[in-house]
């Protein structure tokens, strides 16, 4: 669950694409035109159509801090500054409550809904009344398995890739560990181990540089509780000294695990060795100042609210789900989508095909950790507590 | 009443000389059902370490585990008392996610805002685990006075606390992992640096060996005063000198764990002391933690066997109306074994916040279900009236041996539930067929 938690992204300044902006331009708006126009969207939000956009938002739990903190703020200010209206409700992690919002929020007016759904298909009776009621849907962070519902979420199979890229280039050969999350966890099992062996985790395992310390699969965390993986890593570092085998690099696939681990190895007065992670929680930044975890992924909210809030005043004119577009140059090169600015077809896993935008993921390292303190993800009293200022990394000076 | 030794069927002086193995092992008033699960416990041990390639018992491991089981342990201590009065409490775990959340919180943002930003307080681990006891024994207070005086079932109560109160801890800090914590209060969480050392270890296990002595010579003098059957002399002495053997035997193994090489190294480096040639060994002794295991253990043994209210407990337990009507004050009892809870709570807390440097929301997350399987498989019975604090500390070594084991030799998360799961039943099942048997 953790694993949800921190989704963002650097800059996806600005998906635009959306007619809604562009003063009289209707349905057909060329994508330039419109993203061009969106861009400038505070300036020209009186007067154009959009006013009359409702942009509807139901939020599965509001108790992770991300959501109100990054993601809502966003989209609405993203959806107020284009001249839309902005209305949301949260289901408090329950199913029902959430089929009931959607209802409630569709008969105030909703001329587009973003879903953050609590559960990927049990949402769908809730997707297809928004359909029939002509209203399009954005599928928020999580996928809604409908070919109807445009998907905007960070890439977790790069998520994955972006750990061990970084791992794997400080540690290119050696003992690794391997620590995943929850097993029933789609992200745990199947997306972020994929992204690990783009990185060319399978080939140097099969080569003979890397050796898994703790079997091919890793071990798995219940939950992915920081408790168990603090126990589970003990266990693995009691083996590895039976063994006499020194630990090189530890891939955690996310932050709660990478934490317990760090228990782990302070517990045992190990050291420190390479270690990743995802979420950008506090605890995690602290530890990457502190050089106690090496590198953690983060997904920047405040982005991805800003292109969904972008992309919900488009549909909300008129604009076709299948070319939306984004502007070029507004998007950090370094998050933009791989596959490029247009929504790309996305093969989900109950073989769907949908619209979507998969922006990428920051890795963050002691080196660039400014980066987190600019997104307002960590305040600089917070990521440098304790730091040592002899050994601080630039960003705690 | 099956943990009171004294008053357990004891043999006579006057009883004629017998001499089958049974009678022998009678004669000792050993406890069977806490022998059997002693040797449970060695046989788990020995079954992992042939899997695992003859590496598994060696002293780093073996401490690991204990301090991996001492939360658990602790609590199922308390959880004795409250199962052995006929209630439960589902909140333990809960109370241990907000106690350890607190912790974190006094010692990161409280303390230095209260005390100033760069005070670096030298006591604050005492206030901050006084303030976690404080709070525990209040949280308990209100839940057992909620089942006692209103009468509200303590299943019902303490699932709302299960609920309630882990809810609280997402408020304290928004969902998010505080950590940080004072250094001296990580030591709690045991490690190479949180162990008492070689000298300590030494004289702790000399001190157990004298008063294993001391209380058996007691115990016997008392018999003889008040007229009670004694043990025969020769099992006087094989329980003194096993007893004896083991302390001292647990104190040598725990002295043969030595600090990780790299922080030897640069204790060295730091102390301008050569390193040898095997490198510098600096044994550890017995983590903070297993000292707490074994304070607590002989602490509430005390309170559930030689003081007033553990007799209350028992006897509560064994009949409600005939201790109402006996002239206990039941209520007062049974509010007061939920406050023990919440003061346990504080110490398992302690240990968790302290091991992690830190909390997070989940910690303490089904705490409860190892709790009480601890303290079932120790012996506690759901009837009432029946449970050893020794035998649930037990249960707790056990439960942690299996999935410290499995974890060991490469066995995930579900396998390890699994096995878990299939134990509890078998030792219950087992222990279940076994009373009706010597019924």
């Amino acid at each position: 669950m953790m694993i949800r938690r921190l989704a963002s992204i650097t800059a996806i300044a600005a998906l635009t694409l959306g007619a809604c902006t562009s003063g009289g331009g209707g349905a057909s708006a060329a994508p330039s035109t419109a993203a061009s126009a969106a861009a400038s969207a505070p300036a020209s939000a009186a007067g154009s159509p959009a006013a009359a956009c409702t942009v509807a938002v139901s939020w599965n739990n509001f108790q992770q801090p991300r959501w109100a903190a990054h993601d809502k703020p966003n989209i609405q200010q993203t959806v107020e500054a284009g001249g839309g209206t902005y209305i949301d409700a949260d289901a408090n992690l329950s199913n029902e409550q959430q089929a009931t919002d959607i209802t409630t929020l569709l008969s105030k007016g909703a001329k587009v809904l973003i879903v953050l759904a609590q559960d990927t298909t049990a949402v769908l009776p809730s997707i297809k009344a928004a359909k029939d009621a002509g209203v399009p849907v954005i599928a928020y962070d999580r996928l809604i398995e409908d070919t109807g519902a445009l998907y905007i979420t960070f890439d977790n199979v790069g998520v994955g890739k972006a750990e061990a890229d970084a791992v794997i280039a400080k540690v290119p050969k050696g003992n690794y560990v391997l620590i995943k999350g929850d097993p029933g966890d789609p992200n745990a099992k199947t997306f972020l181990p994929q992204g690990w062996d783009q990185a060319g985790l399978k080939d140097k395992v099969a080569s003979g540089d890397i050796v898994l310390l703790n079997g091919p699969d890793g071990t798995f965390t219940d939950a992915w509780k920081t408790e168990k993986a603090q126990s589970n890593m003990e266990a693995i570092i009691d083996k590895a000294v039976a063994d006499g085998k020194k630990i090189d690099a530890i891939l955690a696939e996310n932050d709660s695990t990478a934490l317990g681990v760090v228990g782990a190895l302070t517990a045992k007065s190990y050291g420190y060795p390479p270690l990743s992670g995802q979420d950008g929680d506090t605890a995690n930044l602290n530890n990457v100042a502190l050089g106690r975890q090496y590198v953690d992924v983060w997904k920047n909210a405040n982005e991805l609210g800003k292109a969904a809030g972008a992309a919900a005043l488009a549909l909300c004119n008129g604009g076709d789900m299948a070319s939306l577009k984004l502007q070029d140059g507004l998007i950090d090169p370094k998050v933009a989508p791989v596959a490029g600015l247009t929504a790309q077809p996305f093969t989900t896993p109950g073989g769907n095909t949908v619209s979507s935008f998969i922006l990428q993921p920051t890795p963050l390292t002691a080196d660039n950790l400014q980066l987190a303190i600019d997104g307002k993800q960590i305040t600089k009293d917070e990521l440098c507590k304790g730091v040592d200022a002899a050994t601080a990394p630039s960003a705690c000076k | 009443m099956a943990n009171v030794a004294d008053v357990a069927p004891v043999s006579g002086q006057a009883r004629p000389p017998r001499s089958s193995i049974r009678e022998l092992v009678a004669q000792t008033e050993i406890d069977l059902r806490l022998f059997g699960m002693l040797v449970a416990f060695i046989l788990i041990l020995a079954t992992f370490h042939v899997i695992s390639g003859g590496k598994l018992v060696q002293p780093t491991n073996m401490l690991t585990m204990s301090v991996q089981a001492a939360g658990i342990a602790i609590i199922a201590t308390g959880m004795v008392l409250v199962i052995v009065s006929r209630n439960i409490d589902l909140s333990v775990g809960s109370l241990v996610g907000l106690i350890s959340m607190s912790y974190a919180l006094w010692m990161t943002d409280w303390f230095p805002r209260i005390f100033g930003i760069s005070a670096n307080v030298p006591f604050q681990w005492v206030l901050a685990l006084a303030l976690g006891i404080a709070l525990g024994a209040a949280i308990g207070a209100l839940q057992g006075f909620i089942i006692a005086y209103i009468g509200v079932p303590s299943f019902i109560v303490t699932l709302g606390g299960l609920l309630s109160i882990r809810g609280l801890v997402w408020y304290q800090s928004q969902g998010a992992a505080v950590t940080g914590l004072d250094p001296t209060f990580q030591l709690i969480g045991g490690g190479a640096l949180g162990s008492v050392g070689a000298t300590l270890t030494w004289f702790l296990g000399g001190l157990g060996c004298v008063a294993i002595v001391f209380l058996l010579i007691t115990s016997r003098r008392q018999r003889h005063r008040y007229g009670f059957p004694v043990r025969p002399i020769w099992a006087e002495v094989l329980l003194g000198v096993v007893g004896c053997a083991i302390v001292l035997g647990v104190s040598w193994f725990a002295n043969n764990n030595f600090w990780p090489k790299g922080l030897a190294d640069r204790y060295a480096a730091d102390h301008g002391i050569p390193i040898p040639a095997g490198g510098l060994l600096i044994p550890t002794g017995f983590p903070y933690p297993i000292i707490l295991v074994i304070g607590v253990t002989l602490v509430m043994s005390w309170l559930a066997n030689r003081r007033r209210f553990g007799r209350y407990v028992y006897a509560y337990g064994g009949n409600p109306d005939a201790a109402e009507l006996g002239g206990i004050n039941t209520r007062w009892t049974i509010l007061k074994t939920y406050v023990v809870m919440g003061v346990l709570c504080a110490l398992a807390a302690a240990i968790a916040a302290a091991r992690l440097n830190g909390s997070t929301l989940d910690i303490g997350v089904s705490y409860e279900l190892y709790v009480i399987a601890a303290a079932v498989i120790g012996g506690t019975s759901f009837a009432g009236g029946i449970g050893t604090i020794p035998g649930a500390v037990l249960g707790a070594f056990v439960l942690q041996a299996l999935s410290y084991g499995l974890s060991f030799i490469g066995v995930n998360s579900p396998g390890q539930n699994v096995v878990a799961g299939v134990v509890l039943i078998l030792a219950v099942g087992f222990d279940t067929l076994n009373r009706r048997r010597g019924a």
